[in-house]
Formats: C-alpha cells, structure tokens, sequence
C-alpha cells in the first residue's frame, strides 16, 4: 500500500515509462476498442434497469474523483516523507484525465463537421432548396482545411512553404476569415443601434430607469462626456461600481448556487432532464 | 374606404431599421476621418492598471494572455500595443499565451512588429508560447511546473533553453498576469494562478461590467476597458496609438444613439398626443 | 499559493459543502412529500403560446444553446429543449436546433430523439434538423441568422451561454418577427436580450427552469436548498458588514474569515478560540 501510494504520488503510475512509451500506448488503445466493442453486446442484453446502473456508477466514481482530488488534504509527508507537499496522490491524474477530456471533445467536432458535410452533400446532392450554398460551404472547407493543414506542417518544417502556400493562406486567412469575423462582429454596433432605438421608451417607471441609466452611462464613458462636464464620467464609474457591480454580484451568487447544485444533480444522477 | 396615411410621428416609430444603419455608417465613417481628437479623462481602473505596471522593475516576468481574433481587433489590438509599450519602457521581459488558434497567429504578429520596432529580441526579452487548448488545466500545469507544461514556444524552441525564460521553474516566478480577452477567461486566472501574482485586465467594453466586482474586492488590481480605455492608457504613455481615433468615433456614436432614443421617445409621446386628440 | 485543493481555502471549502447539504436535504424533504413553492416565471408560461403561434403560421421553432461547451449549462439549456420538443411534437411543429459545440450537438441529437420518442412520434425526429454550424463565434452567429432570415422562423429559444453573437441572433429574430424567449447565465449579454426579446430570464432563473416545467420533487426540492444557500450568503454579508463595522477589518476573526489560510489556520483559531 505504502508502495502504491508513493508511486501515485510521484506521478510515475500516471506516466508511461519513456523507454516502451509507444508499446504501452499501443496495447492501451488496443485494449480500449476491444473492452468497448465487448462491453456494446453486454450493455444491448442488460435491461433497460441493469444500463442505468451503469451509468450512474459510471458518472458517480467519474465526478468522485474530480471531487476526491480538490478535497483530500495535500500534505502527506508525514506519513509518505518522499510524497510532494503540494498535492495529493489524485492531483497527478487530473493533467491526464483533462487531455482524455480534451480528446473526446476533439472526436465530438470529427462528429460534428462529419454531420455538417454530410447534410451538405445530400443538399448539393439531391439539389434540394438553396444547394448552391451548400456547394460553397463544401468547396470553402475543403479549400480551407487544406491550406492551414499544410500551413501547420510548413510551421513544423514537414512541408516546404512554397509562393502558392504563402500567398494563397495569407488571401484566406488574412484577407478573408479575419475580415469576415471582423464584419460580424461589426454587425453588433448596428444592431444595437436599431434595438436601443426601438427598446429604451418610457413605458414605465421601470423602462424609464433603465433608459436614463443606459443614456448617463453611454455618454460618461466616453471622451465626448468628459468634455460636456467632468461630473459625467464621474457619475458613470459610480453607476457602474456601486449599482452594476452589487447587482451583477447577486446574480453571481444565484448563478454559482444554482450551477453547483445541478452539479450535485448530475453527479448523482439525480437529474433526469437530458438522460 | 381610403387607408389611414400614417403621421409623421408613427413613421418615426415605424422607420426602416436600414435607414438606421445607414445614419450609424455615415457617422463612423465621418467621424473615423475627421482630424478631431478628444483627451480622454483617466478613470480609475486604467490609472491602477498603468501604476501596477510603474512598479515593474527591470527583467520582471509579465504573463500576456491574448485571446483576442479579429472580430475584436478594434478594441483589443490597441490594448495590447500599448501594454507591451510599456512593458519594453519598463524593460520587463514577457511571454505570450494564447488560447485561440487565430488569437495565437494576431498576437504573434503584433508583438513581432512592435517589438522589432522597439528594438526587442525575441528569445532574449520576450517570448510566445503558443496556442493552448484548455485555459484551466495550463494554467494549473504552469502553477505546478512551466516549463514541462508549455514545452515549446511558438517556434519549436524549448522553453527551458531560452534566454528569456532563463530560471522559471513556475508561474510563481512571474510578477503580473495581464489578461487581454473578450470573453471571460480571467475568473480561470483568478481562481487558480499564485495569490502572489497581479492580475490585470483588458476585456472588451461588453465585457467590462462584470469585472467590477473583481476590481472592488482588490482580485483584479487595474482594467483598461475596451478603445476608451487604450486612449486613456495611451494618453499615460505619451504615444499615438489607435485608441484615441476609435473612442472619438465611439464618441459620437454614442451621441448619435442617445439623440435617436430621445426622438423615438418624443415621437411616442406626440403620437400618442395625437391618438388622443382624434379620440 | 493558489486555490487549487479544498485544504487551500478552508472557507471556500465549508460554504460548499453546506450548499450541498442544503440541496440534498431539501431534495429528500420533496421526496417524502413535502409541498414546495416556487414563484410564476413568466417568459416560461409564454413557452407554450410561443410554439402554437409557431404552429398557426406554419414556420419552424429554432433552439439555439449558444456556444456552450458541454457542461451543467448545457445541460441545463437540453432539458429546457427536450421539453420544447415534446410539446413540438404534440402538433408536428417543424424545429431547429443549431449548436456551436459538438459534444452538445451529439447530446442534443439523442436528446432530441428521445423527446420525440417520448412524445410518440419518433416519426417526426429528423436528425438533418440538429445542426452543428461551426465552433467559430461569428461563423456560427452568421449560420445562424441566416436560417433564421430564410425560414423566417416564427419563435426563437435562446437558453445557454452567450456571448457577443446574442444580439445578432436576437435581433434577427426580431427583424422576421419571431416570439423570443432567452435565457442565459451570462450577466453582460442580458441587456442586450432584455432590448431584443419578448421574455428574458435572468441568472438562477435559468437552473430554475427544468424545476418550473416539470414540478419533479427533486428539482424542486434542490431549487429550494439553492434559495436557503442565497439566504445564507445574505446573512453572511450582513453578518460581515455589521462585524466589520463593530470590530473594524483588522480586528482577528475579520482577518481569518476574510484572508483564508488553510486548515491549519482554521484549526489554530478554534483552538484557539478568536483566530489569529
């Protein structure tokens, strides 16, 4: 016990050893498929009760090890001298267990970009409504994915950056993609222009308040208002340190509360809304 | 029957949102063009964020995390040259961290072109890590041990072997974090970087509000907030940067928007004048 | 030091574990059948009179999570949009469901199966009408209001967490005259709603919402044990204000409460009896 705790503590069970890094990581993904392509049929005959075990056994010693790590005291030296003051024997897996998180998310946009092109296709396919736009988006993502991809492999030196590369990530990127999200996010400025106009009337005394507020604020936070009168920004830091901040700590508290109670739901399977 | 025309009051209320846009264009434009400048009165936060940075001292570590993209180029990229003009005043090293693939490329290259023209050597006094994928797990990974975490620069160089870095064992071993963001990743940097470490902060004005809760209880020591705040950062720095021509513009905007709310609200209530005279 | 262990920051440690508490004993109170309250919310009510308007005109319902990576907001917005589906399903009402994560659009493609599945009519359930767009802000803003502009959609779900693309969504909606109804987590796009939408809810409103559809004795009894967590935060404040303005901020048990220390510092001050 001593033993494995110590070899815990000092990162190595959580590491493969460097000289046979790429067998052991082989043998592991070898033996992940063939755990899950032997653990489908079991879970298809369990019945529907025998599944959920599963699952909420799963999802509870997954959210006990997250919760395990942050709570268990850090200092073990006296009864482990060798063990590092600063953390617990947990405290090494978190890194690793983040990058398997970090790894399924990367697969979920695989799904998600496979879905994205696959109803695409069938739109340029079939010529169902507008498939235009969707032979644009298909041309677009192939064009685009190819040219970072090589860029990336020029960065590392795997690939030489010829003319064609430079000049053609530079119009995609630097030209287009940085200009486009620039364009969009400009669309905000309009947007909210025509939502201001159409939003702050005085139809009650709420409204009003709120319309007043938002006038005071936008005009002392700006030079212009500095030159209208000094007390205008002096009035707007005000509005926004002693009326915003309280007001956006409450809603924080609640928020928080309310997050780390679906937390606990979820944790122990309690919540039956998406399940 | 004839149809009611409609008076000019319900027209008002009832206008095209495209002439609206087209009003707001025109103003930008304008107003981006005119030579006029306007000095901005210091506020509070950027006065705290410019002293914090004062108390540097010569070859003090400074952490940037730059999570900007074009879409917030206006706001962040006059931020983040003014900060790191100051940083070179105060011959601070610094290294760059990036948690967008495309902020990683626009940080980069600014810092390069600021830098050369400021006679800063990359490796030497500055440095950029690279992308990171999980702002939360590097940054507790950088707490623990920097150099195995991050690994690499941005050029494949090992961190360990660079000059600039020449020491660090931890992100203990750094002086201040400067987060300049529009979304709200500096919460991750207050909950898990060292308690000995100052946090600055440089969002987007959308996202300046939540941060005065930081900034009251002393987590955030100093904010400069969105082009407004790089004007007035720009005017404690004695340099042209492109803050003041973006908060001039915003300016009058702002002016524009609180003339037209004040219109949509009179031609409400002259409508609604009229309704009643008519019975 | 940093904040990464319970052990870090003992304060921090003890105010969780009593909101937990507070929740899982309120959730066995509704569970052996005590009747719990909880207050009319309205841009909820107005659910169900959004997606029949969607059915009169005969243009689809969007549902839109934002760019929520998979997490208890996510989650959260899911069981709002499972919901939605259900009733969706009950008159045939066509449904869009656009997300910006792909681990939430995985988990929404089953949910939104099992809604219909629910419902009756798995028949109904097209997976082409659960879209990733893109992870990109405005890539996904721009896929977004350009099907709301397309379809002319006649109501809009907004529930998750947004940030600067929420207006463009919002204000879409409105151009094309859809039924709005929000509900996010993130305070500095909730003005931008508040002038957009037709109903808006605010912070814990939104963890609120699966308890107010379904009247579950768990949810509800878990929402309860938050508002006793809110209520403890207020006496604390109060508490800390009415301390401090007796004893002054240096005075020691100021001091421990207001700098944690560790356990051991905790311990030293009630062994001690009055902090350090």
């Amino acid at each position: 016990m001593v033993v494995l705790t110590n070899l815990m503590a000092q990162q190595t069970i959580w590491r493969l050893p460097e000289e046979s890094r790429v067998l052991f990581a082989t043998l592991i993904v070898a033996g992940a498929f063939v755990l899950i392509l032997g653990l489908i049929p079991v879970l298809q005959t369990l019945p529907p009760r025998g599944r959920r075990a599963i699952v909420v056994t799963v999802t509870f010693l997954a959210g006990l090890f997250f919760a395990a790590e942050f709570f268990l005291p850090v200092d073990w030296t006296a009864i482990f001298p060798k063990d590092d003051p600063k953390r617990n024997f947990l405290t090494p897996a978190i890194q690793p267990a983040q990058n398997v998180l970090q790894i399924i998310g990367a697969l979920a946009l695989g799904l998600g970009t496979f879905g994205l092109v696959r109803l695409h296709l069938r739109n340029a396919v079939q010529r169902r409504a507008q498939w235009g736009y969707s032979i644009v988006l298909l041309v677009s993502f192939v064009v685009m994915a190819a040219f970072s991809i090589l860029n990336t492999l020029a960065e590392k030196k795997i690939v030489e950056r010829g003319p064609v590369l430079e000049r053609g990530f530079a119009i995609l990127f630097d030209h287009t993609l940085i200009q486009l999200d620039a364009a969009m996010f400009s669309l905000v400025a309009f947007y909210i222009f025509s939502a201001a106009y159409r939003a702050f009337r005085i139809r009650s005394v709420e409204a009003s308040i709120l319309m007043f507020t938002a006038m005071l604020v936008m005009i002392g936070v700006v030079p212009l208002g500095a030159q209208i009168s000094p007390a205008l920004p002096t009035i707007a830091n005000w509005v926004l340190a002693q009326l915003n901040a309280p007001a956006q700590r409450a809603i924080e508290f609640g928020v928080g509360i309310g997050g780390l109670a679906m937390a606990i739901r979820l944790w122990l399977s309690l919540e039956r809304g998406v399940t | 029957m004839q149809a009611r025309t409609q008076s000019v009051w319900q027209r008002m209320l009832s206008v095209d949102r495209r002439w609206l846009y087209l009003i707001l264009f025109v103003n930008i434009v304008i107003f981006l063009l005119a030579p006029l400048r306007m000095p901005a009165s210091i506020s509070p936060p950027v006065q705290k964020f410019y002293d914090e940075i004062e108390k540097l001292q010569p070859g003090d570590l400074v952490m940037i995390s730059s999570n900007w993209s074009a879409s917030t180029l206006a706001e962040n990229q006059p931020q983040l040259e003014a900060v790191i003009t100051h940083l070179m005043r105060k011959q601070a090293r610094f290294t760059i961290i990036s948690i967008e693939a495309q902020s990683r490329d626009i940080s980069y290259r600014l810092a390069e072109r600021v830098t050369k023209e400021k006679g800063y050597q990359y490796g030497e006094q500055w440095a950029h890590f690279g992308f990171v994928p999980n702002l939360v797990v590097a940054i507790k990974g950088m707490v623990t041990d920097l150099p195995n975490t991050i690994k690499q620069d941005v050029r494949g160089t090992e961190i360990s072997k660079m000059p600039a870095l020449r020491g660090v064992k931890s992100l203990s071993d750094y002086k201040v974090v400067i987060d300049v963001t529009p979304s709200g990743t500096v919460p991750a940097w207050i909950s898990y970087s060292p308690k000995n470490l100052t946090i600055l902060y440089c969002p987007t004005s959308v996202m300046a509000a939540e941060a005065y809760t930081y900034l009251d209880s002393g987590q955030i020591k100093g904010m400069i907030t969105g082009a407004k705040g790089a004007q007035e950062y720009e005017q404690l720095l004695g340099i042209k940067g492109l803050g003041a021509p973006f908060a001039n513009t915003i300016s009058f905007s702002h002016l524009l928007i609180i003339a037209f709310i004040l219109l949509g609200n009179f031609a409400m209530l002259m409508n609604r004048l009229q309704a009643r005279r008519e019975g | 030091m940093s904040y990464q262990h319970a052990q870090d920051n003992w304060f921090s440690a003890i105010i969780i574990g009593f909101i937990a508490l507070a929740v899982l004993m309120n959730i066995l109170r509704a569970q052996l059948g005590a009747q719990l309250y909880i207050r009319r919310i309205p841009g909820l009510d107005a659910i169900d009179e959004a997606i029949g308007r969607s059915t009169e005109l005969g243009r689809p319902v969007t549902m839109i999570p934002g760019l929520t990576s998979f997490g208890v907001v996510a989650v959260q917005a899911l069981t709002i949009f499972k919901y939605i589906t259900k009733q969706i399903a009950r008159f045939a009402t066509p449904m869009r469901l656009l997300s910006g994560d792909p681990t939430v659009f995985a988990v929404a493609q089953e949910a939104i199966a099992d809604a219909y599945n629910e419902a009756g009519r798995p028949d109904l359930y097209d997976p082409d009408n659960v879209r990733f767009l893109s992870d990109r802000q405005f890539a996904f803003a721009s896929g977004v209001a350009g099907l709301i502009q397309r379809e002319r959609v006649a109501a809009n779900f907004m529930f998750g967490e947004f940030f600067a693309e929420s207006l463009i969504f919002a204000e879409t909606g409105n151009m094309v005259g859809a039924i709005q109804i929000a509900g996010t987590v993130s305070f500095t796009q909730v003005p931008f709603f508040v002038a957009a939408c037709d109903y808006t809810i605010i912070g814990d409103e939104f963890y609120a919402t699966s308890a107010y559809l379904s009247r579950e004795p768990v949810l509800l009894g878990s929402l309860v044990g938050q508002d006793i967590a809110k209520l403890l935060f207020a006496l604390t404040t109060l508490g800390g204000v009415i301390a401090a303005s007796i004893a002054g901020t240096d005075a020691p048990i100021i001091k421990l409460l207001g700098q944690p220390g560790g356990w051991e510092a905790f311990w030293k001050s009630v062994l001690q009896g009055g902090g350090q």
